[in-house]
């Protein structure tokens, strides 16, 4: 079943929380929202949840309208930032309540929160209580708590987000693996775009209660169409147009019609060619080495300039550079 | 303790290798000092009653007292008593304020600032003030009885499960409203999504996430039930329980030893309470997040408007008791004669307004020498080693397992021994105040435990890297962020120690008569009306110390803010 989201509006004491955010959810597809915090993304998932009210728009599911059906009855799966186990149940409990509450016999609830334990490779741990588990096994238990029920969506605030850089890595893959095997359409929030980039189908940018581009992570990075989605989504350099005339003519044909302030040249920092030439204009800043690549500051006909490359460029910081841009690796951005 | 730390401080010092000299004493007597006392004052009483308990009239050391206790009629009688009346107590103490901390914590319904001022009156009371209202509202000659025209018998039984509720229901209010306090938005939210009706998370979430608030609530109602001592004697009529016939037999029949074992009996379901405590407590600890956000509350008519109807009821009966009190004393002659006079507030009975006089000056001490004790103890308790700072912290909480019935008791058999040091403050006004203090430590610790908390370490350290002295720091740093907490302390223990009367009531001699004993004689011998006078001051005197500590705490605030 897919998700419509049309128009839908949401005003806190009239500060606008969502402004008029149209979205679909595709089957079996994996959406992740991306935004700066305080930019409306757990309010848009508290929404499709039914945990919060919405001024107007429709909220569609499969062609149902989910507007009048509570959180309750929706049927979808949920997991929060942290913390939201049951603490006065066990881990088989936690899993089992979805099918509890659903007068699910009990030998089917075991067998169920069986599977599900194996499903989260985490077989043993099912008379313990939440606080006798790492932060990575609650987020793996309130997982299989979410996917018990058969979830019509999955819908995931941050899930990692309270955990370290290994285990949130690891988690990551596990999510994705299970979300592919079992085909559910899922929605998660997240503020991290290295998260984003690599799990989802479909990334939905947002800012200030505004989406600012939908699109496969593909899309999004190397066709950013907005200065703050260019900016948010890993770095670049933004070139105005008046200085790309100048400098990179050959980059102008791609430029969309506006006026001179409209649109910015965005240009990833590995699309940027350095070649060490004695008499070149270039100068190198500094370098910094960062394991697999290296970055490099210059300063070029007036502009500082960042690049990339995963080999080693062989200048030093003040040695001349020649810089080049390939004409397809510009995107042109609204400012 | 502060002059000689004064001149070693601004002697020239060698280099600094650990802590300063001087600075080592001083903490080291910040620490010593209150431990000592706690040992003198809690320790060696409680000794002595276990002590006692075991040595048999003859002479002899056994279980002779424990024995005789079942061959006391008087004294089995009063168990069965008790436990009736406790477990009633406890059982209704538990739905009502379950309810009303319910109602508090997690609706929206209206009235909840009335109730719980209504709920804070019995605190400001000595607990017998409740059976008073109550005789003057439901008793034979009572109000109710006069306008329907029949006799009423509220004494015994019914009385004091009445009166034990409103009194004991704040406590219990208090501990549940923390428990429910304890939980996340989440699981709520969670539950929603998985389906589960609002019911449903009631009893699979709330309900079960709040038990060890419940237990706890409920050992401690009942101990405050069973131990406490006023209300047995002004409504209990003939209905005897332990805490009266204790009394009979240690100071009517000179049993110690009888009075030394219920006493240490007495001490068992407070252990239990203080022990399921901690195991919530650690329970807790395992949950609990920095990031929890509270449930928030809603409106729910089907469930808030009945419990709009039980809180409000609750709330005007405890009024309307307290109130009943207050009126009864300025009128001629209740319920009959309703002009107005003030001629119960001269009291007969000898002696006078002494006991008010004494009472605020012993409270005043009570609350004088604990804050100073305390924030003595939790300062040094900063820079000690663990181990040895966890064991002083540990002794410091104990003191909450011992009923003010039983430590009475045990200072009985600690200071009236002819012959040792600590006989000279038998029969003073000085050990009436120690007893209060070490009756109601654990409290005023914890307090000021959480207070230190809130002094940044990094700001004292910040003040004495720039070269400050131990007291320089203390004075700069320390005492300006503790003076909330060292306000609120010292209030609590004055207002404590104004109202109870389970500890001191054995310690009580003519010339050290204190306010809530005399109210409690004043009934027994029959000038209830000059009981219900006096029982006004005292409540006027706490009122008038609650505000003082309102009116300070905001004027320590505004310059805080400053
Ligand atoms: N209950 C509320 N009442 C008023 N304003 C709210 C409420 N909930 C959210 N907001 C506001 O709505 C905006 C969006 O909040 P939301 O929680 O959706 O942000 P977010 O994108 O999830 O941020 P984060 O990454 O920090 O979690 C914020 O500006 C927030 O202050
Ligand atoms: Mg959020």
């Amino acid at each position: 079943m897919d998700l419509q989201i049309k128009n839908l509006l949401k005003t806190f004491d009239g500060f606008v929380a969502l402004d008029r955010i149209t979205l679909n959810v595709e089957e079996r597809e994996f959406v992740c929202l991306l935004g700066p915090s305080g930019c409306g993304k757990t309010t848009l998932l508290r929404i499709i949840a039914g945990l919060m009210p919405y001024d107007a728009g429709e909220l569609l599911m499969g062609g149902r309208d989910l507007g009048a059906i509570p959180a309750r009855d929706r049927g979808f799966g949920i997991v929060f930032q942290s913390y939201s186990l049951f603490p006065n149940m066990t881990v088989a409990q936690n899993i089992g309540y979805g099918l509890k509450i659903r007068k699910a016999p009990r030998d089917r609830i075991a067998a169920r929160v069986g599977e599900l334990l194996d499903l989260i490779k985490l077989p043993k741990v099912a008379d313990r209580y939440p606080w006798q588990l790492s932060g990575g096994q609650q987020q793996r238990v309130a997982l299989a708590r979410a996917l018990a029920v058969d979830p019509s969506l999955i819908l995931l605030d941050e899930p990692l987000s309270a955990l370290d850089a290994r285990v949130r890595a690891d988690l990551r893959t596990e999510i994705r693996d299970v979300q592919r095997r079992l085909g559910i359409p899922t929605i998660m929030v997240t503020h991290d775009q290295e998260e984003a980039l690599t799990l989802a189908d479909k990334v939905v940018c947002m800012n200030h209660g505004l989406i600012e581009q939908v699109g496969t992570p593909q899309d999004l990075y190397l066709r950013p169409r907005t200065r703050f989605v260019a900016d948010f989504m890993g770095s670049s350099n933004l070139l105005p147009t008046a200085w790309v005339r100048e400098t990179m003519p050959h980059l102008m044909p791609g430029r969309p019609d506006g006026a001179e302030s409209a649109f910015e040249a965005c240009v990833r920092p590995e699309r940027i060619a350095v070649t060490p030439a004695p008499d070149a204009e270039g100068r190198v800043i500094d370098l910094t080495f960062l394991g697999n690549i290296r970055r490099l500051r210059l300063s070029w006909r007036g502009r500082e300039l960042l690049a990339e490359t995963n080999r080693d460029p062989g200048v030093e910081p003040g040695a001349a550079v020649d810089v080049s841009v390939a004409a397809d690796a510009c995107a042109w951005v609204r400012a | 303790m502060t002059a000689p730390s004064l001149t070693l401080t601004d002697k020239a010092r060698p280099r600094r290798a650990s802590r300063p000299l001087d600075e080592r004493l001083l903490f080291g007597a910040c620490v010593l000092v209150p431990v000592v006392a706690l040992v003198l004052f809690f320790l060696l009483p409680l000794a002595t009653i276990v002590w006692r308990s075991f040595t048999e009239e003859a002479g002899g050391i056994g279980v002779a007292n424990y024995l005789a206790l079942f061959r006391t009629p008087g004294i089995l009688r009063a168990t069965g008593n008790s436990l009736l009346v406790g477990t009633a107590t406890t059982a209704v103490c538990l739905v009502l304020g379950f309810a009303v901390a319910y109602a508090a914590q997690r609706t929206r319904v209206s009235g909840k600032r009335f109730v719980a001022a209504a709920l804070s009156l019995p605190l400001l009371a000595p607990s017998l003030v409740l059976g008073l209202g109550l005789i003057f509202l439901l008793g034979r000659n009572g109000l109710v009885s006069n306008l329907l025209g029949i006799r009423l018998n509220i004494y015994g039984f019914p009385g004091l499960l009445i009166a034990n509720v409103l009194y004991a229901l704040p406590q219990a209010v208090l501990i549940i409203q923390a428990a429910l306090r304890q939980s996340d938005a989440r699981y709520y939210d969670a539950a929603e999504v998985m389906g589960a009706t609002r019911l449903q998370q009631f009893l699979g979430i709330t309900l079960p996430n709040v038990r060890f608030g419940l237990l706890s609530a409920g050992f401690v109602v009942f101990t405050v039930t069973i131990t406490d001592f006023g209300n047995a004697v002004t409504i209990g009529g003939d209905f005897s329980v332990l805490a009266t016939e204790i009394y009979n037999q240690v100071t009517g029949q000179m049993k110690f030893g009888i009075g030394a074992a219920v006493g240490i009996l007495l001490l068992l379901p407070t252990g239990i309470a203080v022990y399921i405590e901690r195991v919530a407590a650690q329970r807790q600890f395992g949950t609990a997040s920095e990031s929890a956000l509270p449930p928030v509350p809603d409106r729910l008519p089907m469930r808030d408007i009945p419990l709009f109807l039980v809180t409000m009821t609750l709330a005007l009966s405890i009024t309307a008791v307290v109130a009943t009190v207050v009126f009864a004393s300025v009128v001629r002659l209740w319920p009959y004669r309703l002009d107005f006079t003030t001629k119960h507030y001269s009291i007969t009975l000898s002696g006078g307004y002494d006991p008010l006089w004494t009472s605020l000056g012993v409270s005043a001490a009570t609350a004088g020498i604990g804050t100073v004790l305390l924030f003595a103890l939790v300062l040094g308790l900063r820079r000690m080693p663990p181990g040895l700072a966890k064991a002083v912290y540990l002794l410091a909480v104990l003191p909450v397992g011992v009923p003010g019935l039983v430590l009475g008791l045990s200072y009985i058999f600690a200071f009236n021994l002819a012959g040792t040091p600590l006989h000279m403050l038998y029969g003073t006004a000085l050990l009436l105040a120690l007893c209060n203090f070490y009756h109601y430590h654990t409290q005023g610790f914890l307090t000021m435990v959480t207070g230190m908390r809130a002094v940044p370490a990094a700001l004292e350290e910040a003040a004495g890297c720039l070269g400050g002295g131990v007291l320089r720091v203390l004075g700069d740093v320390v005492v300006p962020v503790m003076i909330p907490t060292l306000l609120s302390v010292f209030f609590f223990l004055f207002m404590r120690s104004m109202v109870t009367l389970s500890a001191i009531i054995f310690l009580v001699s003519p010339s050290t008569n204190l306010a809530a004993v005399t109210v409690m004689r004043l009934d027994e011998a029959g000038f209830v009306s000059q009981a219900a006078a006096f029982s006004t001051c005292i409540m006027a005197a706490v009122a008038a110390a609650a505000l003082a500590m309102r009116g300070a705490l905001a004027l320590a605030g505004r310059r805080k803010a400053a």
